[in-house]
């Protein structure tokens, strides 16, 4: 992702350097994840989403005739890569992303709080998870709540990195309340949930 | 922990070349080779049974593909849940046009994936079922049941849907003789030692040399109390007393006993365990249709053993009962 502040749109290219940005983000903050997940479930969420966005940096998007087609082969690069429920979310996202924006080269920063949203829907309808539970649902809300009447990158880069920190702290003390965690509840308050610091993490340390 | 093992990342795939290679009746199959099914594929005329899950639990999953058993399986990486293209293509190997019971346990990302593989299918005009191991006692209480997780109980599933679909029942009836079994079902775990995921630093938990985790699932994720370590009969009396505790309304007063190990633990100590299984149930005036005692459903070098009993009716006892044959299970 480009570091100029400008109001330029949203398309292919960025996308492709959103990917590896993340896949470096991921990398370094493998086992920092896995420990997060050992906590609560069974330790493999940094291995896993190392490896998930590491297929997605190396898919090529190039040719995409659009951001629908480039959301797609991700989709298919993501859904190869793993079946973890995590995992699976993320490709669901990125189904509902390509169903979105379908036959647009481009989109504005002010169409991606919207975006983002879709994405959510899509990831409660498959997952089954509420918000409040405790989940990257909750982190994703907050990011889409946080992008709205955003119009430049820069902008929209700190508002979500903000937005998906504050979920962070603001679930840290509460209780899981679907997976494995919610068995222990009151084990998990105090603890980050994985996904959300995954999602945290992308935000603030990667695209 | 030590491993033998090449490339961390190399784990499932070099795993399932010798699985494969020491056992000719399964075929690796698949884009990715993510799938195992039987030599030679469907039969034409039978309901397919299709599973899958992650790796890291052998014999399950892929070892349950054979004769009266499954007909192929999707498989993923160690505790992760197997892909979509895998889900997919694994109904397609067991689909002998009657139509596929997808059977497997309820985890989110397996749940995910083969929902949509089926979804996907739909349109290919290959119908399915889906009926979900729901057997941890301790994963969920007995009011939110549906929420459980499936753990070891789930081979007892496909024994008798197996049977059923082998022996030519309809794709509805064998999606109900796996149902009522998932219905009479009830496992708990305990773990004396944790496991470690192949591409992580450190083991998934650390328990102390005197303390076990009761409620262990086959992850290697955290149970759900800790205790002191007992005698191994103290243990199965208070494993016994929650499983009963947790009986089904009616159940019958006749079981099939699993007593599995979960990776590490000698079969000494699971025979130990067996004995007062056997003793506890006859004190309470239950009969043992049929004991299981072995590693059936593992957590790669996890230490513990889980007891199962699945509450037969005529049905279910017949069906269990009926011949079958994988690489780790064999019913003459």
């Amino acid at each position: 992702m480009s570091t100029t502040t400008t109001n330029a749109a949203i398309t292919v290219e960025l996308l492709r350097n959103a990917a590896c940005r993340a896949h470096d983000a991921m990398r370094r903050n493998e086992q920092r994840l896995n420990e997060a997940d050992g906590k609560l479930g069974d330790g493999d969420t940094g291995s896993m989403l190392a490896r998930l966005t590491e297929a997605l940096s190396r898919a090529d998007i190039a040719q995409a005739e659009d951001l629908g087609a480039a959301f797609a082969l991700y989709a298919r690069a993501g859904s190869a890569a793993t079946g973890s429920s995590l995992g699976t979310l993320l490709v669901t996202a990125l189904l509902a992303a390509s169903k979105a924006t379908k036959g647009k080269t481009a989109i504005g920063w002010n169409e991606l709080s919207p975006l983002v949203g879709a994405a959510l829907e899509a990831m409660i309808r498959r997952g089954g998870a509420s918000l409040g539970d405790k989940t990257i649902l909750d982190a994703v809300h907050a990011v889409a709540e946080a992008l709205r009447e955003v119009s430049d990158q820069a902008t929209a880069r700190r508002l979500a990195a903000e937005a998906a920190r504050r979920t962070l702290d603001d679930f840290r003390d509460k209780p899981n309340r679907i997976g494995r965690a919610r068995m222990f509840a009151e084990r998990s308050i105090g603890q980050d949930d994985p996904g959300m610091l995954a999602l945290c993490i992308l935000l603030s340390d990667g695209p | 922990m030590k491993k033998f093992m090449n490339r961390p990342a190399d784990y499932v795939d070099e795993m399932l070349d010798g699985l494969v290679a020491a056992h000719p009746s399964l075929e690796r199959c698949g884009a990715s080779r993510r799938v195992i099914r039987r030599a030679g594929g469907a039969r034409p005329g039978k309901v397919g049974i299709a599973s899958g899950g992650g790796s890291g639990h052998l014999p399950l999953f892929t070892g349950y593909v054979g004769h009266g058993l499954l007909d192929s399986c999707s498989i993923g990486n160690v505790f992760e849940g197997p892909n979509l293209e895998s889900c997919m293509e694994a109904i397609q190997f067991a689909d002998g046009g009657r139509g596929v019971l997808c059977l497997y346990g309820n985890y989110g990302g397996d749940r995910m994936n083969f929902d949509m593989a089926g979804e996907m299918l739909e349109a290919e005009g290959i119908v399915t079922r889906t009926v979900l191991g729901t057997d941890d006692i301790a994963s969920a209480g007995p009011d939110e049941a549906a929420k459980r997780r499936g753990v070891a109980g789930l081979i007892l599933a496909y024994k008798t849907a197996g049977a059923a679909a082998e022996a030519g029942a309809d794709l509805d009836d064998v999606t109900r003789i796996a149902a009522k079994t998932v219905a009479a079902t009830r496992t708990i775990g305990v773990a004396l030692a944790p496991c470690q995921v192949p591409t992580a630093s450190a083991p998934t938990f650390s328990l102390g040399p005197d303390e076990i985790e009761m409620g262990m699932g086959i992850h290697g994720e955290p149970g759900i109390w800790r205790d002191r370590l007992k005698p191994a009969d103290a243990l199965v009396d208070e494993m016994l007393e929650r499983l009963i505790a947790d009986a089904p309304a009616g159940a019958s007063d006749r079981v099939v006993v699993l007593v599995n190990g979960l990776g590490a633990t000698p079969l000494e100590e699971l025979f130990i365990l067996y004995r007062r299984v056997a003793s506890g149930l006859g004190e309470r005036g239950i009969s043992v249709a049929r004991p299981l005692v072995g590693a059936f459903v593992t957590s790669m070098e996890m230490a513990g053993a889980s007891i199962s009993l699945c509450f037969v009716d005529d049905e279910l006892e017949r069906l269990i009962g009926a011949p079958a044959s994988c690489p780790f299970w064999i019913v003459p």
